[in-house]
């Protein structure tokens, strides 16, 4: 029953661990771009959720939209006006600016909103579902159902849209796209954007939960990094998958060997599908392959 | 012109006259002025700066009838407790001085005792936690803060006596080398109260998640749970506790109730949480200088504007327990029997009734404990300084 209990934790969990792996994953498949900045961009948008719950009580799930709409335009006009300028240039120059651009947002962030740690309770925090002896947090299980819509609806406008299937030539073969009429400078915003809207709104799902402060933005771009390892880049169902796993691993690591271990387990998870298939669980060929 | 004459020959001679009275005690301090304990360097600084001035206002320090104003040498050590050593080092060798207030940060305090037992100068210190700071057999350290062995003490003696007996205790602990140390003290502080520790178990610093812990936890139903760790995993860790209805008879915290954001970003939930201070602005203790705790906390607002918190608290007390030990030992040099004084201490201050043990550590101080009541901390322990008693059991969760 215990171990019912810990499965479906790592399941709520990793729901959070894919929203956030999406965006990540995304940027990084379709523009090449290994975005070091994601959980700094990620607590923008845990601060608009907090200051918003904060100044007029403004429920955390209601202000998804907020979070979506603002930092996608945040992450639109960087990509369009900074990134565009040097994104043919070496993945090195770029790892440079991202880096740059997470010690800035992290700055930025302490000097502005201070490193004391924030946390969003509402008053239904700590309600549960329980179903004899499995108990299921409302919250993580909303935070779980947001993500898993999200994903979805991410890998239907890739699918179904024109911009969608854009951004998926773009990423396919840029010049093939150039010839039918795509522009990537475009595209790379528009995909930039999304990305950074998706992290803004898993920013606001983790006021509730954990406490946040700047100081933990390496932390969350590190669990990016990992989903997208793990589930193949630049595909939805792959993040989802690979957040998927995580969660789960960190929890049955955590009770089958030791809570201090899950760490190591989770990085080692990492390390064995570089080794044995390093496309990652979904990777498909042609996907996010080094265009250089 | 003979008025002006006789004028200034009497002013200078004044003034010969107040140089040749009130003759100088200096003490030293290299404490972090800039770099990331600035904060907390400047806090221990603004507790040594109001002890000066309240002591000059009274006149000095009043050794062998004669009266001696304090004057303090302070250098920065840019938050490196390398350069605080060298800065130790020039207080005692170009400057002259002997009595070396401590710095803050066990680092520095480690670095810097080295030097001032080197050279047989003494250091009071209210800034550092670390155990490792009295195993080193030195004879000239003397520290005020209550180690981290023994943080969560007062919070299992609180719960002796109570009834609904508590008889069980779990313990989980962030796994880096401060809260290791709190936790191991507990561990061993439950045991020695007949108490039977069920769980026992670090985890990741910073962890995102603390559902299986919990859910393990919840399995043992401990009467008490007892947190090790910071800020962030503390939040992450109540809020997971109410999720997984864990409901036990205390829940107490190394890191947290005692901070202002504990409130505020737990809401509601934070109710009847215990947490362990060193001091706090309510302890009604009396003081040799001040009178008692709450007119050190007065003088301190009046000053600076702000309230005083257990840093700038342990660098006044820091100062008052020296003094005391000078006046006691009536030398303002012989650091022999100003070692004699402090060992035999015994006196209460507004940091809590002194005594050191032979390697210079303060014992029988303790914590005091707080408890979120009514969205504010209140002292509840120890029981004769508090400001109310504790609740318990601790109401389930609404």
């Amino acid at each position: 029953m215990v171990l019912l209990q810990v499965i479906i934790n790592g399941l709520l969990l990793g729901g959070f661990y894919a929203l956030i792996g999406i965006g990540f994953s995304l940027v990084w498949g379709v523009t090449n771009i290994i975005n070091l900045a994601h959980g700094a961009i990620a607590l923008l948008g845990a601060y608009l959720t907090y200051y918003l719950f904060v100044s007029i009580q403004l429920d955390p799930f209601l202000s998804i939209p907020l979070s979506f709409v603002s930092i996608f335009l945040f992450g639109y006009m960087l990509q369009r006006f900074v990134m565009n300028l040097v994104v043919k240039a070496q993945i090195f120059i770029l790892l440079i600016l991202t880096f740059g651009l997470e010690i800035f947002l992290v700055n930025f962030m302490t000097t502005f909103f201070s490193a004391d740690f924030r946390s969003v309770t509402p008053s239904y925090a700590g309600e549960s579902l329980v179903i004899g002896e499995i108990v299921i947090p409302y919250i993580r299980l909303a935070v779980f159902f947001v993500c898993v819509i999200f994903a979805i609806a991410m890998g239907l406008f890739l699918d179904k849209t024109w911009t969608g299937k854009a951004i998926k030539a773009t990423s396919l073969d840029i010049e093939a796209a150039m010839m039918s009429g795509i522009n990537p400078a475009k595209i790379y915003a528009i995909t930039f954007g999304l990305g950074s809207a998706i992290a803004g709104v898993s920013g606001t799902l983790l006021t509730l939960t954990q406490a946040f402060s700047p100081s933990i933005a390496g932390g969350l771009t590190l669990r990016a990094f990992i989903v997208s390892i793990l589930g193949g880049l630049g595909r939805i169902e792959g993040a989802l998958l690979g957040g998927l796993i995580l969660g789960v691993v960190e929890t049955l690591s955590s009770y089958l060997i030791g809570e201090s271990y899950k760490n190591a387990i989770a990085f080692g998870l990492m390390v064995l599908v570089l080794v044995l298939k390093p496309s990652g669980l979904m990777g498909r060929k042609y996907y996010a392959e080094v265009k250089h | 012109m003979k008025r002006i004459i006789i004028a200034v020959i009497l002013s200078i001679s004044l003034l010969f006259a107040v140089t040749a009275f009130a003759e100088e005690i200096v003490f030293g301090a290299a404490l972090s002025l800039t770099g990331k304990l600035a904060k907390e360097g400047t806090l221990v600084k603004n507790g040594y700066e109001l002890w000066k001035e309240a002591v000059n206002k009274k006149g000095g320090i009043k050794v062998g009838g004669k009266n001696y104003t304090v004057k303090i040498i302070y250098y920065d050590d840019e938050s490196d407790p390398n350069r605080g050593a060298k800065l130790v080092e020039k207080l005692i060798t170009v400057d002259k001085v002997k009595l070396i207030l401590g710095p803050y940060g066990s680092e520095s305090v480690f670095a810097t005792s080295a030097i001032t037992e080197k050279y047989g100068a003494i250091m009071v210190q209210g800034g550092a936690a670390a155990d490792k700071l009295y195993t080193r057999n030195f004879k000239n350290l003397f520290g005020i803060y209550t180690v981290a062995t023994e943080y969560m003490d007062d919070i299992i003696e609180l719960t002796k006596g109570k009834s609904p007996k508590s008889e069980t205790v779990a313990i989980v602990y962030s796994n880096d080398l401060f809260s290791t140390e709190v936790a191991k003290g507990a561990k061993r502080s439950a045991e020695k109260n007949g108490l039977k520790v069920v769980f026992y178990q670090d985890y990741p610093k910073g962890t995102q998640d603390l559902s299986t812990v919990i859910v393990q936890i919840k399995g043992k139903n401990p009467d008490i749970i007892l947190g090790c760790g910071h800020f962030q995993d503390t939040i992450v860790m109540v809020k997971q506790l109410k999720d997984y209805k864990v409901n036990p008879k205390v829940l107490g915290f190394s890191v947290g109730p005692t901070l202002p954001d504990f409130v505020n970003s737990l809401k509601g939930d934070a109710e009847n949480i215990f947490g362990s201070a060193q001091w706090t602005m309510t302890l009604k203790y009396k003081d040799p200088v001040f009178g008692s705790n709450q007119e050190f906390v007065k003088a301190y607002k009046a000053k600076y504007k702000e309230d005083p918190n257990y840093h700038s608290a342990g660098g006044t007390a820091a100062a008052v327990i020296f003094q005391r030990a000078i006046e006691k030992a009536g030398s303002i040099d012989d650091i022999a029997k100003i070692r004699a004084a402090l060992s035999s201490f015994n006196e209460e201050t507004l940091y809590g009734k002194i005594k050191f043990d032979s390697t210079g550590k303060v014992t029988g101080k303790g914590m005091a404990v707080v408890q979120i009541i009514g969205g504010t901390q209140k002292t509840v322990f120890p029981d004769y300084v508090a400001e109310t008693k504790p609740i318990y059991p601790k109401p389930q969760w609404k």
